[in-house]
């Protein structure tokens, strides 16, 4: 079978399939190519961690330090005595409502940074695209699991603090994972949307730094839908971040186990934004080295 | 001479349009109402390109500045797609392209060469076993530990070139990565190309003809996006040596004004 095979700008495809078989391979698609290139994905990963703090000499600290830092300053600030949670009703300790804030800022501020960075992603590694036989799809998995790195230091730190000031860990903590992969799925479907739409116009870096602090009002960071009426709080959820930001909060802080249809509508809007994304980027992505 | 299932690159009638547009709101009016109009400039940087290499050939591919050469290398590394014709590559390829151009600046020539590896498709154990002997083959000695902001233009393609011969390439594409290195890198690279042809397909692209009438036995003489001429290296290099001086008799013309 030849490596490469193009007539009339269309790749020629390997004899025909059904449609159930071309659904399943493109299904599996991310999957069996992100493991082709895992070795290409382990180093540049391994390049952009130690990138981060090059040139500084404190270098790791920085990562523990600001997230610690935030925890403390919502800590003193909002620790007034025990509070009604705005989410589970009861509050066993005062720190519940600061461990309530930084749970939701974990959450959108990981969103944030891969809004921010997905337009010029591309643009970033330029001469990889241009000059190398280099997988561009593989670019928004690479950040978004930088991204993810980090913010797993500061819910770490989260649930250590949890632990310290509050003296427990619900069980449901034990969730976390299944809350973490269709998060993570979600944001690498994002970053590919944006990053193959930045490569081409730069209008959609300035659209995400116009959105993304707005988003935040948009989004309960600070507040909890469920004091809303039942029509606002459907229109919170058509926010994907909602729906992400409060089952974090209920495994976390308040130790149940959220609705399940808001576990099924996050996880289809994660699934969906996954495969639309994957499916945008291929589409794209003979364009891409053309105008990048 | 050879039967057909021994060609490795087989090219017919490529072509590749770039889309030129005034300025971005010519190319959002395009994304909008594309079905209606176009808004966009086509710029054919290949127009008609056929050739077929086969099997442990050595091919020049000779051509002045902005006659597609670099374009059909893309096109056959499969980094562009083309507008239209047949593009069939078997083989794995490795493009000595601008490898240098990719280094990240921060990162040590080590670093570098594990990114450098993994990106032409080798896995982390392979490099780490080979990184000695990529080291010494760019012998750029305590420097492969420094940061390559700090290596001089030299420096950069003696690294790169070292990771290229490390990779077992059936198609090596070598793209005047060979410009900036010293006499005696160049002897050594050229050296190391001889001995590659023995084992696997060259195409070697170069504006100078000397190193092609040395390294390979057949050329290509593209121009203006199509083949002007090809056969034997020596012929067409003789042709497009006619040719240069032609334009450098332009340019002697200028230079008196």
């Amino acid at each position: 079978m030849p490596l490469l095979h193009i007539v009339d700008g269309k790749a020629v495809a390997s004899g025909k399939r059904t449609i159930l078989a071309r659904l399943a391979s493109f299904l599996a698609n991310p999957f069996v190519s992100a493991w082709q290139h895992r070795d290409l994905i382990d180093a540049i990963l391994r390049r952009e961690l130690a990138e981060r703090f090059q040139g500084s000499a404190a270098g790791w600290v920085w990562a523990i330090t600001a997230p610690l830092l935030s925890l403390v300053v919502y800590t003193v600030a909002f620790s007034g005595g025990p509070v009604t949670l705005p989410g589970g009703g009861k509050s066993g300790s005062p720190f519940d409502y600061a461990l309530f804030i930084f749970g939701g800022l974990i959450a959108f501020n990981l969103f944030t940074e891969m809004a921010y960075r997905a337009p010029s992603l591309l643009h970033e590694y330029a001469h990889f695209i241009k000059q190398t036989i280099f997988p561009a799809d593989m670019l928004p998995i690479i950040s978004t699991l930088r991204a993810t790195f980090y913010a797993t230091i500061g819910l770490v730190l989260m649930l250590i603090a949890q632990l310290v000031l509050t003296g427990t860990l619900h069980l449901t903590v034990l969730l976390l994972p299944l809350w973490f992969v269709p998060f993570v799925a979600f944001l690498i479907g994002l970053t590919w949307i944006l990053s193959a739409a930045g490569a081409f116009t730069r209008d959609t870096a300035y659209l995400m730094m116009t959105v993304a602090p707005l988003l935040m009002f948009a989004t309960p960071v600070f507040f909890s839908t469920d004091t809303f009426s039942p029509t606002l709080k459907l229109i919170f959820y058509v926010n994907i971040l909602t729906g992400f930001i409060e089952i974090l909060r209920y495994l976390v802080v308040f130790g149940q186990i959220p609705d399940l249809w808001v576990c099924l509508w996050v996880l289809f809007c994660s699934l969906a934004t996954f495969y639309f994304g994957f499916w945008f980027f291929g589409k794209q992505r003979d364009s891409i080295a053309d105008v990048i | 001479m050879s039967s057909e299932s021994e060609v490795v690159i087989r090219a017919r009638h490529l072509s590749k349009a770039y889309r030129l547009y005034a300025n971005e709101q010519q190319w959002m009016k395009q994304v909008l109402f594309g079905s209606w109009r176009t808004y966009y400039r086509s710029f054919w940087a290949l127009k008609d390109i056929s050739f077929e290499v086969r099997r442990g050939e050595s091919v020049g591919i000779l051509g002045r500045n902005g006659c597609g050469k670099s374009t059909l290398l893309q096109i056959v590394c499969g980094m562009l797609r083309p507008t239209g014709g047949e593009i069939w590559v078997n083989g794995r390829i490795a493009p000595v392209l601008a490898l240098g151009g990719t280094f990240d600046a921060e990162s040590t020539g080590r670093q570098n060469v594990l990114i450098g590896g993994a990106v032409l498709g080798l896995k982390r154990h392979e490099i780490l076993a080979r990184m000695e002997s990529i080291a010494d083959f760019a012998s750029i000695g305590d420097f492969i530990n420094q940061p390559v902001k700090l290596y001089s233009a030299g420096m950069r393609m003696r690294l790169a070139f070292a990771i290229c011969a490390h990779i077992d390439p059936e198609i090596l594409v070598v793209d005047e990565a060979l410009a900036v290195g010293d006499a005696a890198f160049q002897r050594k690279c050229m050296d190391w190309i001889d001995n590659f042809r023995k084992r696997g397909t060259l195409l070697f692209v170069s504006h100078a003809t000397g190193e092609v009438v040395r390294l390979c036995d057949h050329a290509l003489w593209i121009d203006d996006g199509r083949v002007r001429a090809r056969g034997d290296t020596a012929d067409v290099a003789r042709a497009y040596g006619k040719a240069l001086r032609v334009e450098h008799d332009d340019m002697k013309r200028f230079s008196a004004v």
